[in-house]
């Protein structure tokens, strides 16, 4: 196992921090450390050459104590005070990807004075008519017993991508990222499962707390989390940039990893 | 003692998909295009369903048997109480066996304790009340989160089943299904509440749960081949850890069966609804083609070190029983028990020996089958195979469980 275990409130969470610099906190998403890997993947390296990264894996995911009582995202916010007090972090900035995107901006409009600047990829949360968030929980039951080629085209810009095959091969993969997959699935399962489905409605006329110069980043043909929602999320949030990433789906830091990590670096330094 | 004890299951699928669904259609469940439905075909469709259940209660079988789904072509029962409140106005016998109400798909659970009870008056106490989580197709049917279903499951079991046996009004403090007053009117008939079986696939968790409260437990497994058998093993080792012991009226199967004057002829009769029914009716569930809804990661409801478990032992793209390619390998499967009286008689009686199971939850009409074909297989299988299955078996159990009082023993005393 990389990284390590740290007490919240009696609960275990599995964290992996490394760099040094100003404190960037990351939120995963599904196909993303925690989710798929055990260690940093290469996005995540390029942003810890430049700041200290920290990414906590979501409560019943890789190391992380699963918790019962998560029943809306509101008590993953509240798991996520409780761990920004075990480390002591008063301000950072943020950024979220996916599911880890949605959790990010629920943190941000409650507490927009830890956050210094807001980073969303991808990210879910928002109730946009005419573009529902994907079915992921249907996608991941196995098409002939054995394809994930629907998962990986709702999560990837195409089913056969090189990494889209790495992160999800068909069949069954090596076992603990097979068994990290599913925990993710079952943690996000209980906040997106039942409407609403992977949003929080009252988001939307929340977002005006977000204070802090904010950053939305998009692959263009996000089949997950579609387009729209990120120019929702840019419209709403009052200092916020879009950047739009062409030839991308859903996992840009996967697919587009220089020019997103990149357009993050440059927007953290500026 | 008693023999064993024949049930008659109704599934009620949709019968007249073309000979092209298959592969026109990637799936029978959830998905399938309700403009498949045909109105003017299926007038009647219900009326000759439930008469089949009320033939079968005239032809000596111990009860009829009904289930939940939803949106699907493989049975056509989203609300089984229906079907159940029709059968206590045509039948006076056998058993009315509900296998389950879906308990999560309810936002209180004192529904389903007011529905049962209400059969179980109209019944005059004849109602064994199934009570089920559900599968994966009813998860996405109805958007149940899954990781917390089967605690949230068993509170509402034993909420149900506590407002038959105490008198209210009372406050129940629960985490999923808090309720100030409880205060069943009616009351169930049966006393002290009529029985209750719970189906489940092998997981020991189940298994304990059902022991801890003296219930019946129900393999819903469509295949028996050694599983059968193990599955009876484990839940007796269970119920011994539970200071109970095994005894067969503890444990049901559900197998199909076809019976006709020979066996060539049973073939023949059958094998069009046995195929309609295996790659219709099981796409989706049973089947590896398409999308299988029934199990997997997209419906965590298992905790992940139990998927971590069943992932050694699993086979990707391994074939499922609707996956049979020939008749061959379906005879083998031991799920649908095909031919004449002697055939069945000696193949179920095998089965009954190995796993030593006292209910026996039988389908009869499969997939499309005609109504006259179904019927028929129903009184050959009453008054040809049902007679030999009773004697064997009670001569068995006698044997078997010779110093067992079954009359006093927790489940029996259900009755």
């Amino acid at each position: 196992m990389s990284g390590a275990i740290i007490d919240v409130c009696g609960r275990q969470v599995h964290i992996l921090d490394s760099g040094s610099g100003d404190p960037l906190l990351y939120f995963h998403g599904f196909a993303d450390v925690h989710s798929v890997k055990d260690s940093w993947l290469p996005f995540h390296e390029k942003l810890a050459a430049r700041a200290r990264l920290i990414a906590p894996a979501h409560p019943g995911c890789a190391q992380t104590d699963e918790n019962k009582d998560i029943d809306t995202i509101e008590d993953v916010i509240f798991h996520y005070l409780e761990v920004l007090d075990a480390l002591k972090l008063a301000r950072f900035d943020l950024i979220g990807t996916c599911v880890g995107g949605w959790i990010a901006a629920e943190l941000a409009v409650r507490h927009p004075e830890k956050i210094r600047k807001l980073v969303l990829i991808g990210a879910a949360g928002l109730f946009v008519p005419g573009a529902l968030i994907g079915d992921v929980f249907m996608m991941a039951q196995p098409e002939f017993g054995y394809s994930y080629a629907s998962l990986r085209e709702m999560l990837f810009s195409s089913a056969n991508a090189a990494n889209a095959l790495e992160m999800f091969p068909d069949g069954k993969g090596e076992l603990e990222d097979e068994v990290r997959r599913y925990q993710m699935l079952r943690f996000t399962s209980r906040i997106g499962f039942k409407p609403p489905y992977f949003y929080h409605y009252a988001l939307r006329s929340r977002l005006h707390r977000i204070s802090s110069p904010t950053q939305i980043i998009w692959g263009e043909t996000d089949k997950f989390v579609p387009c729209s929602h990120g120019e929702a999320y840019a419209k709403l949030i009052s200092n916020a940039e879009i950047k739009i990433i062409g030839g991308a789906g859903h996992s840009v830091q996967l697919e587009k990893t220089d020019e997103t990590a990149q357009s993050v670096l440059d927007f953290l330094a500026g | 003692m008693k023999p064993v004890q024949l049930f008659c299951w109704h599934f009620m699928a949709y019968p007249y998909l073309d000979n092209d669904f298959d592969k026109k259609e990637s799936s029978g469940w959830v998905t399938v295009p309700n403009r498949l439905w045909d109105n003017n075909r299926s007038r009647g469709l219900y009326q000759e369903y439930i008469d089949q259940l009320v033939y079968a209660d005239q032809l000596g079988f111990d009860g009829m048997v009904l289930n939940e789904h939803h949106q699907n072509i493989y049975g056509l029962m989203p609300s089984p109480n229906l079907i159940a409140a029709a059968l206590t106005q045509n039948t006076s016998r056998g058993k009315i066996v509900i296998l389950g109400n879906l308990l999560p798909l309810h936002l209180n659970p004192m529904r389903v304790a007011e529905e049962y009870a209400m059969l179980d008056q109209m019944s005059n106490g004849r109602l064994i009340a199934g009570l089920a989580p559900g599968g994966g197709p009813e998860t996405f049917n109805y958007d149940i989160p899954s990781a917390n279903t089967r605690e949230k499951f068993w509170e509402a079991a034993d909420l149900i089943v506590r407002s038959w046996t105490e008198d209210g009004p009372f406050a129940h403090e629960g985490r999923y299904f808090p309720l100030r007053y409880v205060n069943l009117w009616p009351k169930p008939l049966q006393k002290p509440f009529p029985p209750v079986w719970i189906p489940g696939s092998r997981s020991p968790s189940t298994m304990t749960e059902v022991a801890k409260r003296g219930y019946c437990y129900f393999l819903s497994s469509r295949s028996h081949g050694g599983e059968t058998h193990r599955a009876q093993q484990e839940f007796a080792a269970v119920l011994e850890k539970h200071g109970d012991r095994y005894h067969p009226f503890r444990f049901g199967i559900l197998m199909s069966t076809y019976v006709a004057e020979t066996d060539q002829q049973a073939r023949e009769e059958c094998e069009e609804g046995v195929w309609y029914f295996l790659k219709n009716c099981l796409k989706g569930h049973l089947r590896r083609e398409g999308r299988q809804l029934t199990y997997g990661p997209g419906v965590p409801y298992i905790p992940a070190a139990a998927w971590r478990e069943y992932l050694k032992g699993y086979k990707p793209g391994r074939k499922l029983l609707g996956d049979v390619e020939n008749w061959e390998e379906l005879d083998a499967s031991q799920s649908i028990i095909v031919g004449s009286a002697e055939t069945v008689t000696r193949r179920i009686q095998n089965l009954i020996e190995k796993a030593k199971v006292g209910n026996l939850l039988i389908q009869f009409q499969l997939g499309n089958m005609p109504d006259p074909l179904a019927r028929k297989s129903m009184k050959l299988f009453a008054e040809q195979v049902a007679p030999a299955l009773r004697h064997a078996s009670l001569k068995q159990f006698r044997e078997e469980y010779a110093d067992f009082n079954i009359e006093s023993s927790s489940a029996e005393a259900l009755h």
